[in-house]
């Protein structure tokens, strides 16, 4: 069943006693799934149904979504690819990314909006799993990365099979093609951009000069 | 880096695209509704003849019409369904069911837009500029003979414009100084105003900063030497803006500076990166000087903070948090005052609501994709300057509690209770034909039939 998606919480208060049949019947239907879950399933969700219940029925605001494809908690969203590689494209990315010891950065921190990304070879390096958070919208900047960072991306892109190329218009649909929206998704700070954990970190440290300069 | 300008075909291009508004200016925007194919078509083979090209660039004393199509507009003149696909989802969506991506929501929201804006009713605008009234009438005339007669086109909305004293803003600032300088136009660049940029950014047909021409309408006829032209239509809260430099100044003088700093140059023109403590009017007045300048020496935002309006449009060199690159969110600007000048002594809510501000027009080969990019990034936002969630304090819609951040020595000095100081009224997405294309729309249909319709 589809609940209504809002983030008002009048609506939602005065949608409660619906929202709360809601539970019942969700919980209903868990149990049902793990009538034939192994016993340690069985017994896992019995234990935690307790606080289940009352997280189901007063939900925080919902994962929303990040445009086309993708999930969006506040100002953070993600982007999940699961894509073929092209025979030996797995080496050459895996050279690639041991050239700099896993560590992507500095080159990822000067595009200012990527808070990690992750390389996961599967199949036998057949396939690709790209996981990765940011801030915004990624196709807000394609032209900036198409201008500044092409090479980066062509680079690493063409070990997927069929990638035709950052510079083709038709790079959004082929992304767009093989992104997968998380389901469930968890951000500590949904709020806090890169520029504005930079920004608290440097009033920080400006704060504890002024406490060390007043305290002596 | 040897690339080959290419040669524009200025005879097609629409004078309004590479022309500068004339100082002073006088015209009008006219707003039309097609009713019937052929009247429509009928309307635009009377017109275009009129319409001027931007083969005369340099003689901006002579009036000129240019005109618009919405996608509503090709609709109604029976363009061909493979055409209408062709122009991009932005487009054919138009600017009020954009709302979400341009954040046009509260006050701006399209269901509290003015009449004809937002019904999908717009199709075709025609704007007249011109150096004076007589010369506005003038060339208004032409365009009103072009329609007056036959049934089929009607006209929704007149608006004129300009003819303010010193053509200065509804919240009394002379604008429309920076504009981007584009390759192989033929204008000399005007000092500080950056490297010339590709001309496809801004023209159809040509390479673009990427080195490719950008995607275009077809058939080729159609999309040629065309641009986009995004319309918003502004209201001009004056009285809320007057009461806000009133609140956070005492002096003439300390409310000026408020006003310089939101803007980023004083009412004169004159940028604070250049004239940081007083104004200087003639630095204003000199379009040699009054744009020549950049920040590497105010990185920190003590003379034009980072979040005031003149910053936001073109950071030129700012260190920016996201990796951008600035020429590519760059658009030609015409903006067009109207409504009764600026009052300094206008504090009033009724003072909010007179019909007094600026019509818009933003020029470019991707204009849509643009637009919403500055309101997304550097107009409703502050991520991309460091500046959290502050916005644009001239157009930015502002929630309740908004501040702005003034950069200063020893410390910062953040106002409260910055409003929206211009509200959204009205706004639609044109596609600007070039001469032949104006032609080949015209003739759409089977040309006998046509002739004998006439008979």
């Amino acid at each position: 069943m589809e609940t209504p998606r809002t983030t008002q919480s009048q609506t939602q208060r005065a949608r409660a006693p619906k929202q709360d049949q809601g539970a019942q019947q969700k919980i209903q239907q868990m149990r049902e799934l793990f009538a034939d879950a192994s016993a340690v399933g069985k017994k896992a969700l019995e234990n935690v149904l307790k606080e289940l219940t009352t997280q189901v029925s007063e939900p925080p605001p919902p994962i929303e979504s990040a445009g086309r494809v993708g999930a969006r908690l506040g100002k953070r969203s993600e982007l999940t690819i699961v894509v073929p590689l092209v025979p030996g494209g797995a080496k050459r990315l895996r050279t690639f990314l041991q050239l700099l010891g896993g560590n992507l950065s500095p080159g990822a921190t000067k595009v200012g909006t990527l808070h990690d990304m992750r390389f996961v070879f599967l199949d036998n390096d057949t396939r690709l799993l790209f996981a990765t958070s940011f801030d915004g919208d990624w196709d807000t900047y394609i032209d900036d990365f198409i201008a500044l960072i092409p090479d980066y991306l062509d680079l690493m892109d063409s070990a997927w099979e069929g990638w035709p190329g950052i510079r083709n218009p038709g790079a959004k649909d082929y992304l767009v093609k093989h992104q997968i929206t998380a389901e469930g998704w968890f951000v500590a700070n949904p709020e806090l951009t890169l520029a504005e954990i930079d920004r608290l970190k440097r009033q920080g440290k400006a704060v504890d000069e002024f406490l060390d300069k007043v305290g002596g | 880096m040897s690339s080959l300008v290419p040669k524009l075909d200025l005879h097609e291009i629409q004078a309004t695209v590479l022309r500068q508004r004339p100082a002073p200016y006088f015209g009008t925007h006219l707003l039309f509704r097609v009713d019937d194919t052929e009247s429509g078509r009928k309307f635009l083979r009377r017109l275009t003849p009129h319409v001027d090209s931007a083969a005369g660039w340099w003689s901006a004393a002579d009036p000129w019409l240019a005109v618009g199509i919405t996608y509503a507009g090709f609709q109604a003149l029976g363009v061909p369904q493979d055409s209408l696909q062709s122009f991009p989802e932005s487009f054919r969506d138009g600017m009020a069911a954009r709302a979400r991506q341009l954040g046009d929501e509260g006050v701006n929201d399209p269901k509290h837009w003015d009449l004809p804006y937002g019904k999908g009713e717009l199709h075709i605008g025609v704007s007249a500029f011109s150096d004076s009234e007589a010369n506005r009438r003038r060339i208004l005339g032409i365009a009103r003979k072009q329609f007056e007669g036959f049934s089929g086109v009607s006209i929704l909305a007149m608006q004129d414009f300009g003819a303010q004293p010193g053509d200065l803003n509804p919240l009394g600032y002379k604008d429309g100084i920076d504009q981007p300088a584009v390759e192989g136009s033929g204008v000399e660049p005007l000092p500080g105003q950056g490297r010339p940029i590709k001309a496809g950014e801004f023209i159809l047909g040509y390479p673009g900063e990427s080195g490719v021409p950008l995607p275009m309408p077809q058939p080729d006829i159609l999309g040629r030497n065309g641009t986009y032209l995004g319309f918003r239509k502004y209201q001009s809260r004056v009285g809320a803006f007057n009461r806000f430099l009133r609140a956070h100044g005492n002096t003439d003088e300390e409310r000026e500076l408020l006003a310089a700093k939101l803007v980023g140059r004083w009412r004169s023109g004159a940028p604070l990166t250049l004239a940081p403590d007083v104004d200087d009017p003639a630095l204003g007045a000199d379009p040699k000087r009054n744009n020549d300048f950049n920040y590497a020496n105010d990185q920190r935002g003590r003379q034009a903070p980072f979040g005031c309006h003149m910053r936001r449009m073109n950071p030129r060199d700012t260190e920016l948090s996201r990796l951008t690159d600035v020429n590519l969110h760059r658009i030609i600007r015409r903006g067009t005052t109207y409504g009764p000048p600026y009052d300094p002594n206008a504090l009033s809510q009724e003072d909010d609501e007179i019909p007094r501000g600026a019509i818009f027009q933003f020029i470019s080969a991707k204009a849509m994709a643009t637009i919403e990019f500055l309101q997304q990034e550097w107009i409703n936002d502050g991520n991309f300057i460091g500046a959290g969630d502050e916005r644009d304090p001239i157009i930015g819609l502002q929630p309740d509690g908004a501040t702005y951040t003034i950069p200063k020595e020893p410390v910062r000095r953040r106002v409260h209770g910055i409003e929206t100081f211009n509200v959204l009224r009205g706004g639609e997405y044109f596609f600007v034909p070039s001469l032949s294309a104006l032609r080949w729309l015209g003739n759409l249909a089977d040309k006998s039939s046509i002739e004998q319709k006439e008979r």
